[in-house]
């Protein structure tokens, strides 16, 4: 099973019918001239780019913005159109009182898998007091969280609040939360390694193509920037296939890593696998 | 007079070639012009209109051709963040070929009907898929 573990639903057409939700999409996001994307193109895409489920991701800075970019309702209503291919997301903005609240509806009424969480975007630390209760509900509901690490290409997201080694803390005090330092924390490429090698529940995704062409990206990430045998052996099983769509297609992100000269079962770990266990559906035989 | 008709169209492949004769000799007929011309135009910067013989054969030696011509993994330029866009480019091919081939074609109208040889067909070519594209059919005459 391939799973696009880091997508964004920001131009999906079905939760696009409000012109005014689209511009503010754009603009906050930082799609600008990206526009919305009819369902059945959606669908074309992820049909021809092979991959099976993709995990759709909400974004909530609604503190200062005074509404969510995607809602948890959005992915929901987006879940629902095709349930056996999506897999929703909630994000809530920890600087508001109720968020903890929002939280429990999202996983418990809404049935959403999972949090997403950019503290670049939120300007905050992620040791902040505002962010331990809902460390703990994701701990107990046994829900992992999708951490933006490293760069943010979002509007007024400086990257200090988001390096990976800032992270090492949440991993320490809550040693059963599964969590992934997206976009393999780039540029601190070395301590997202760090942090995967080191905590049994920490992983990242590779949905850092920013510059060049996926082949020859992951190419220099994973074999010239590293010895081939740590990745393969040691790293292999942390790492998990995320394209950011809709900044990089799905099908280019996914034939840049079916090139890397390794073996198809670190492949397929990449492609899938690894999303499974952090998912929760599959049993962790990390050991 | 001049009559200007906008068709839609979703490739299903990176490479595609879509054959639109009879949308456009469509168009001719309804846009009440009897003598002229029609000019099939691409909206995009990554496609192409094409007028070839309609034969599995010729698509395929096109393709093969400007893949030749255009690699996907050359050595591009256009590999960067848009910021513009908050996208990845990744179609420096797309654009080349686009280049290459042209954005438009134009054939006769006469008599209110579109005027083609016996072998041509009209595609409009994706060199940049999958996508929704439009197409500009824009008849010009008396």
């Amino acid at each position: 099973m391939i799973i696009d573990i880091h997508a964004h639903p920001v131009i999906y057409g079905a939760i696009c019918a409000d012109r005014g939700r689209v511009a503010f999409r754009q603009q906050n996001f930082g799609l600008y001239k990206s526009g919305p994307t009819p369902m059945d193109h959606i669908f074309n895409v992820l049909d021809h780019a092979g991959v099976d489920r993709t995990v759709l991701l909400a974004e909530d800075y609604s503190f200062d913005m005074k509404e969510p970019i995607v809602t948890n309702e959005e992915v929901r209503s987006l879940v629902d159109l095709a349930p056996d291919r999506f897999i929703g997301f909630a994000s809530v903005d920890p600087r508001n009182a109720g968020a903890a609240d929002s939280l429990r509806y999202a996983f418990g009424t809404l049935g959403l898998s999972g949090l997403k969480l950019n503290l670049s975007h939120l300007h905050m630390y992620p040791t902040d007091e505002r962010l331990k209760e809902l460390y703990r509900i994701c701990e107990e509901a046994g829900k992992p969280v999708m951490f933006h690490a490293g760069m943010s290409w979002e509007p007024d997201s400086p990257s200090r609040w988001s390096r990976p080694i800032l992270f090492e803390d949440v991993a320490v005090d809550y040693p059963e939360l599964r969590f992934c330092l997206a976009h393999l924390g780039w540029p601190w490429i070395d301590e997202t390694m760090m942090m995967v090698l080191k905590y049994r529940h920490v992983y990242t995704d590779t949905a850092t193509v920013f510059m060049g062409s996926p082949k020859d990206y992951y190419r220099q990430v994973f074999m010239d920037g590293m010895d081939r045998g740590w990745f393969e052996n040691s790293l292999s099983r942390k790492i998990m296939y995320g394209s950011n769509y809709p900044r990089f297609r799905q099908e280019r992100v996914k034939d840049g890593l079916l090139a890397l000269p390794v073996r198809d079962d670190v492949k397929k770990a990449v492609l899938g696998e690894n999303a499974q266990v952090f998912l929760g559906w599959k049993e962790d035989r990390y050991d | 007079m001049t009559k200007l008709t906008t068709i839609e169209l979703r490739s299903t492949e990176e490479f595609q070639m879509i054959k639109i004769t009879d949308q456009v000799r469509k168009a001719v007929e309804e846009s009440g012009v009897r003598n002229g011309v029609v000019f099939i135009i691409s909206a995009h910067t990554t496609t192409s209109i094409m007028i070839n013989e309609s034969l599995p054969c010729v698509e395929k030696d096109i393709e093969i051709m400007l893949d030749r011509l255009v690699p996907a993994d050359g050595d591009y330029v256009h590999t960067r963040m848009l910021h513009s866009y908050g996208t990845c480019s990744g179609n420096a091919p797309g654009h080349l070929k686009s280049m290459l081939c042209g954005n438009h074609m134009v054939l006769p109208v006469q008599d209110g009907k579109l005027v083609s040889g016996a072998a041509q067909d009209i595609y409009f070519v994706e060199f940049d898929g999958l996508k929704v594209r439009r197409c500009f059919i824009q008849v010009m005459g008396e």
